[in-house]
């Protein structure tokens, strides 16, 4: 079967400085409600009510969606953390019942 | 039993933005009558009085600006052409109306009846007459995208009818959850385009539970190598922005976005797929868009059991309650798989909660709480289970197809 050539949309299409779309001003109205169960440190200094463009709505919401990932990494980070920790509590214990042992 | 079945690992779901059947492949009655397209016999009256008939002078871009109002009262006002009253019957007269509110600009409000020709959308129409085309699948909901993509998702809204953040209430999970916490375990991921486009499923999905994610880039890689989950839902990039490799363009069809983008990222999905020969066999991709977005169809959403929710009369803003019984206004859905005979056009009634009940149905994952509305949707995927029956399996060719279309991309 021949190939079908798929044509490429005009250049002129990309419009970072097109009016917000319902759409997009919705999902950056649900970032800001995920945003503020961040912490502080996350947050990004946006202020979304003066969001007009796509370009604009854009920014906020891939500064807020990597904050989001970041949050949970650094707090899966932290529990690794607080695991290896606890570990290396139950080493020295050992090595004392062992150095015990040796005299 | 049916080897198309009994070979299949993988189901991908490509869900786009805001186009309606009529709109997208309603020029595709002429070529095969069996398609519920487009006729000379529909039309709307413009606010003079004048007949409106569908033409096929659609464009990429430039067209619908303003964006058509698709909340539930707009939706509510194009079904039932305003009529309020307890007797009302669905007539899809009240598409032109309702677009002319917007501008009160009676030439702009024709446009809301404009359908796209074969030619200008060779990937959807050339995938719909090759594979299995739904005659009437519907959104969930005659209302916006995020209470429809919460069909997809869970299989209800919540009783949810607008675009606010909700909350999952218990016991209903999404179809991510069921997967990964499945006996066997199952595997699952969204693929939104990048950080930049991100997701629309943020309050719930990504703001608890980021790992179910990745991007289309991985997407692809994973195509590559083999390494899809049993279940992807891809989401199309929202929004036109820059990247370090360059402009990315927005390819989710939402008016006033660009269309033929939106055409090259089905095409897309659709050749990496098909590229990797171990792949191929083994996965069926559901292309199909959220909701109509305020453009024209012909089809009356048909009536549905009601949900577990109710919405009331002041979130519908049509002083109605909404017990969640009527679907939404149909959209183009095509399912494809080397395993479905050419030019297969489906009639059974199907909505967004349709993708949770297969999925689940599919990988047989157990008897879990689910939503009165999912419970009644159909499935597009029968189980691989004895007895099977033949005229329900789309998937049902003895050989897999080696006439399937490619495209440039």
């Amino acid at each position: 079967m021949a190939i079908i050539p798929v044509p490429k949309p005009s250049r002129k299409s990309m419009d970072p400085g097109r009016d917000v779309n319902c759409l997009l001003r919705a999902q950056v109205e649900h970032l800001q409600h995920a945003e503020r169960r961040l912490p502080l440190r996350y947050r990004s200094s946006i202020y979304i009510h003066a969001i007009r463009t796509e370009g604009e709505a854009a920014q906020y919401i891939r500064e807020v969606t990597e904050a989001i990932h970041k949050a949970h990494a650094d707090a899966i980070g932290e529990r690794k953390k607080r695991a290896r920790a606890a570990k290396g509590l139950v080493r020295p214990k050992a090595k004392v019942k062992k150095s015990g042992r040796g005299k | 039993m049916s080897k198309g079945l009994e070979g299949l690992k993988h189901i991908v779901v490509l869900m786009m933005e805001n186009r309606s059947f009529d709109h997208m492949l309603g020029s595709l009655k002429a070529v095969d009558g069996r398609i519920d397209g487009i006729t000379d016999q529909m039309d709307n009256l413009d606010n003079t009085g004048a007949s409106v008939k569908p033409q096929l002078l659609a464009d990429f871009q430039g067209q619908l600006d303003p964006d058509p109002n698709h909340h539930f009262q707009a939706v509510d006002v194009q079904i039932f052409n305003g009529d309020t009253s307890a007797s009302r019957q669905p007539n899809m007269k009240g598409f032109v109306k309702s677009y002319y509110n917007l501008r009160r600009d009676t030439a702009h409000s024709q446009k809301i009846m404009y359908c796209f020709k074969q030619k200008d959308l060779p990937v959807l129409t050339t995938l719909a007459l090759e594979y299995a085309v739904f005659n009437r699948w519907f959104s969930s909901i005659p209302g916006p995208t995020i209470c429809n993509r919460a069909f997809a998702h869970y299989g209800t809204s919540f009783g949810r009818v607008d675009m606010n953040p909700f909350d999952i209430i218990e016991p209903f999970k999404s179809i991510y959850s069921r997967l990964i916490e499945a006996t066997p375990k199952r595997t699952a991921k969204v693929y939104y385009y990048d950080t930049t486009s991100s997701t629309m499923e943020v309050v719930n999905l990504l703001q608890n539970q980021p790992e179910l994610f990745g991007t289309y880039k991985q997407f692809l890689q994973d195509c590559d190598k083999g390494s899809l989950p049993d279940y992807s839902f891809v989401e199309p990039n929202f929004n036109d922005h820059e990247t370090d490799e360059g402009e990315e363009l927005a390819s989710d069809q939402h008016p006033d976005h660009d269309v033929q983008a939106g055409e090259r990222l089905i095409a897309e999905v659709y050749m990496r797929i098909k590229r990797n020969p171990n792949l191929w066999p083994s996965t069926a991709l559901l292309v199909l868009y959220d909701e109509h977005g305020g453009i024209f169809d012909h089809v009356p959403p048909p009536p549905c059991s009601p949900d577990h929710f109710t919405a009331p009369a002041n979130a519908t803003g049509t002083g109605m309650e909404f017990k969640f019984d009527r679907l939404g206004v149909r959209v183009p859905a095509v399912l494809v798989s080397p395993w479905i005979p050419k030019n297969t056009v489906v009639d059974r009634v199907f909505d967004h909660a349709s993708i949770p009940a297969t999925v689940t149905k599919f990988f047989q994952l157990g008897d879990l709480p689910r939503s009165p509305r999912e419970l009644n949707a159909d499935v597009f995927i029968e189980p691989n289970v004895t007895p099977l029956d033949p005229q329900r399996n789309l998937l049902s060719l003895d050989a897999m197809r080696s006439d399937c279309p490619e495209f440039g991309v």
